[in-house]
């Protein structure tokens, strides 16, 4: 299985979730910056794939996982990633366009990254079993 | 008690699932004469009533360290009426307690009948201190849970507290049929916001509904005709409305024909979502509600 099975429901939740036709959801478009998704959003994406896939998204877990691999002092620093940091985050969110990651880009703001894609690949990452497994 | 809606709690499962009882008497602030002229609770009270039965659950459940909030409605069904006299049967089903929020489903009745329900409700849990006194709390949840017998007379009586004022400031735009756009600004005296919540008074998502709901029967209103509300979906709350804020409330007509009507609200603080959603409406041409 690949994002591709799940990507029609998954942008039928979406669109269902932030109020939006579904032919307006595109794969890679920004959540927040382009469906204007506000964190009330995001809980209520979460719960809406759990029960759709019958699986559960532990909170945070993007962030979690971006993380791996790499101390929190190579990853942030006053709340803003370095370097290194961002190049991680880079390879973990690969569906993200190249020009929406910033240098030094606030840890808060990663969510504005996030798309459809990138759900996808957390549900389909849970549906196999698990992040941690997964990548462990 | 202004705005508390739980009079008691008949059983509890906690974390899962409670069942509470909701009198209605004449005199209180929600109570408003329907379409036909009998004395009814508001349907967004019954909700709100429901609401509540499920956050003493979820708080009981973890111990008053936090408390939920409106968040989502994914569906509001109004099939009935509370009048008043009537005892109102609250039935809340907790789906799902995570740290950071409650999912729950929950149906209200009257005499077997159901009058309204919730289905797929999200509220975020947040820290009961920066909202209540988690001891005053526990006190009055302590209070309901053992207030006698359901049969019995409601423990406040009669009150003579005066009707809740769903109106608008202003209407700053009406196109009948169409839509129409009004502001209310939150003064901070508002007798609800003692209660909801003491440590920080915000707008309850049940007023904000019942107020959109109001506006859209009038923007429906053509020619005697008359609709009434049976529901709303995805109704969504992202922030809070504060004492000083100025709410503006948008309501579009999206379709509209002799039997049905649907309507689209989004309503806003300074140009920033506070809420948005869907209502439905059934015509009532001729017809006591």
């Amino acid at each position: 299985m690949n994002t591709d099975t799940i990507y029609p429901k998954v942008r039928e939740i979406i669109a269902d979730v932030l109020a939006f036709d579904v032919e307006e959801i595109q794969r890679d478009g920004s959540l927040v910056d382009d469906y204007s998704a506000e964190s009330i959003d995001f809980l209520d994406l979460v719960y809406q794939l759990e029960r759709e896939f019958k699986i559960k998204i532990p909170r945070g877990m993007i962030e979690q996982e971006a993380r791996r691999g790499i101390g929190d002092e190579d990853f942030e620093e006053h709340g803003r990633l370095t370097e290194k940091g961002l190049e991680h985050l880079k390879e973990y969110l690969s569906e993200v366009p190249e020009d929406r990651f910033t240098p030094k880009m606030q840890v808060s703001l990663i969510p504005t990254l996030f798309t459809p894609e990138t759900f996808c690949k957390i549900v389909l990452r849970e549906m196999e079993g698990g992040g941690q497994a997964a990548s462990d | 008690m202004v705005f508390h809606f739980v009079d008691q709690i008949l059983e509890l499962d906690p974390g899962r699932h409670a069942l509470g009882i909701k009198h209605v008497t004449s005199g209180e602030s929600f109570v408003r004469p329907n379409a036909g002229g009998r004395a009814t609770l508001l349907s967004c009270i019954i909700g709100e009533a429901l609401g509540q039965l499920g956050a003493w659950n979820v708080m009981a459940a973890k111990d008053f360290a936090v408390r939920p909030v409106a968040g989502v409605v994914g569906e509001v069904a109004i099939s009935g009426e509370a009048a008043v006299g009537d005892s109102v049967l609250l039935d809340t089903t907790i789906d799902s307690v995570t740290d950071d929020a409650v999912f729950y489903h929950a149906a209200a009745s009257v005499g077997g009948a159901t009058v309204l329900r919730l289905e797929n409700t999200l509220g975020p849990l947040l820290p009961m201190e920066q909202f209540n006194d988690p001891k005053e709390m526990r006190e009055r949840f302590a209070g309901i849970c053992h207030s006698g017998d359901s049969t019995g007379a409601p423990e406040t009586g009669e009150s003579t507290a005066p009707p809740f004022d769903l109106s608008f400031d202003e209407i700053l735009s009406f196109e009948s049929c169409k839509e129409a756009a009004a502001v209310r600004t939150l003064s901070g005296s508002e007798a609800f916001l003692k209660d909801h919540f003491p440590r920080k008074p915000v707008l309850p998502l049940s007023l904000l509904l019942e107020s959109l709901l109001q506006l859209g029967q009038k923007l429906l209103e053509d020619g005697g005709s008359l609709y009434v509300p049976t529901g709303a979906q995805r109704v969504k709350m992202s922030r809070f409305v504060e004492p000083g804020d100025s709410l503006v409330v948008k309501v579009r007509v999206s379709e509209r024909n002799a039997k049905n009507a649907l309507l689209k609200f989004r309503s806003e603080v300074e140009g920033e979502r506070v809420c948005v959603g869907q209502a439905e409406y059934r015509a009532v041409i001729g017809e006591n509600r």
